[in-house]
């Protein structure tokens, strides 16, 4: 779902940017508060994971393959503000080590995914888990994917609109969100499913582990 | 090259942001051959790593643009070859980046924003290094490609032991630092 370098234009990142770094500073006050250095290293191995479930591709019908987020599994386990701070390291990490996403694209893909996907998984979560939890985990995660996929779609849409050459031709990403919308949508229903599911296994781990405090010792 | 490792990420952040605001795409074939110049020796592989994971999304997008302009009628040319260029050369300043810049020298001003990348990094690899050993185990073992249930069942199992071996790693390592009185930032 990444946007990479060179297909969102100036008029939007620019914007993008400015709201983030306000998020960005508040995220880190929060992460600051809530995370101790004992919270740290598995807050770091929960990056990772999120880094390989992102890099790790799913089989789609058709033959052709997406990729996980892992932002969700961060949110149900250490909160929104962090989910989304360890996730912006996530997107730094993807740019430049496997050059997915990008630099000019990162507050874009750091609000979609980051504090978009992570603030939905975790207030739907929290909405649903008195119904059944391991429902919540399922239908926060999948709701959350579809909104970040959403941003994607709507914001890749918009670049013909907002940067156009002087003939009409575009200068960044080309096509309208009439080829947006489906074209990114429809594979993260799949996607959205198998990492729901994948989730839900980490998460149910995570739980029995003790790893998340505020569910530890609600395990039968 | 001089410069301190802080000041190449600060002059490669600017550079990228720079390309974005140049729309011709003559300008983009100079930096690009002012980049590839500059790079100095190993040109072909930064080339080839920068290209690599753009290739899909330009032959993609690249066709797209191909196949409206055949339906419009409109010319093409130049907005298909501002969009590739643009991609490449940004690839290529982020490859080439990842070459020359340290990136635990450049984040020396920020310790834990260091501490955590470094952390993190240590974990990528570890997972990694566990999907290789279980792949190569389990071909080592069967004489038949496994079924996609079979696959997904083996990441899982896998993949929770990863998840295992990580938390346990990183809280050692960190216990080990802490003794040692690295951690008092």
């Amino acid at each position: 779902m990444h946007i990479p370098d060179g297909l969102i234009s100036p008029q939007t990142y620019l914007p993008a940017l400015a709201v983030a770094v306000p998020l960005w500073w508040w995220a880190a006050r929060a992460f600051t508060r809530q995370v101790g250095d004992e919270a740290l290293p598995r807050l770091a191995v929960f990056t990772a994971l999120a880094f390989v479930l992102s890099s790790l591709m799913l089989p789609l019908p058709g033959g052709t393959s997406g990729h996980a987020i892992g932002v969700g599994l961060l949110a149900l386990v250490f909160g929104p503000w962090v989910a989304f701070l360890a996730y912006t390291l996530v997107l730094v990490l993807q740019a430049l080590v496997m050059g997915a996403g990008g630099i000019t694209a990162l507050p874009v893909n750091a609000l979609a995914m980051g504090f978009i996907g992570a603030w939905t998984a975790y207030l739907l979560f929290h909405l649903l888990r008195h119904v059944q939890a391991d429902f919540a985990v399922l239908a926060a995660v999948f709701v959350s994917i579809l909104f970040s996929a959403l941003l994607v779609a709507l914001v890749l849409g918009l670049q013909p609109l907002i940067a156009q050459g002087p003939d009409g031709s575009p200068r960044f990403f080309p096509f309208g969100w009439s080829v947006t919308l489906p074209a990114i949508l429809l594979p993260h229903l799949f996607i959205g499913l198998a990492e729901a599911v994948l989730t839900l296994l980490i998460w149910r781990h995570a739980r029995r582990r003790c790893w998340i405090p505020a569910a530890c010792g609600r395990e039968a | 090259m001089l410069l301190s490792h802080p000041v190449r990420f600060a002059l490669y952040l600017s550079a990228v942001i720079a390309v974005t605001l140049i729309h011709d795409p003559r300008v983009l074939l100079l930096v690009l051959a002012g980049l590839l110049l500059l790079s100095g020796s190993g040109r072909p592989a930064l080339l080839l790593r920068a290209g690599r994971p753009v290739l899909w999304i330009l032959l993609l997008l690249s066709s797209g643009i191909l196949f409206m302009g055949w339906l419009t009628g409109q010319p093409v040319l130049g907005a298909l070859l501002l969009i590739n260029l643009r991609v490449v050369v940004l690839a290529l300043l982020t490859a080439w980046m990842v070459r020359d810049v340290d990136l635990d020298l450049a984040l020396v001003r920020w310790p834990r924003a260091r501490r955590w990348l470094v952390i993190v990094r240590g974990q990528i690899q570890l997972f990694r290094r566990l999907a290789q050993d279980y792949r190569a185990a389990q071909k080592s073992r069967t004489v038949v490609a496994p079924t996609l249930q079979q696959r997904y069942q083996g990441s899982a199992t896998i993949g929770l032991a990863a998840l295992d071996k990580g938390v346990h790693n990183a809280e050692m390592v960190t216990q080990a630092m802490r003794s040692r009185g690295a951690l008092h930032d």
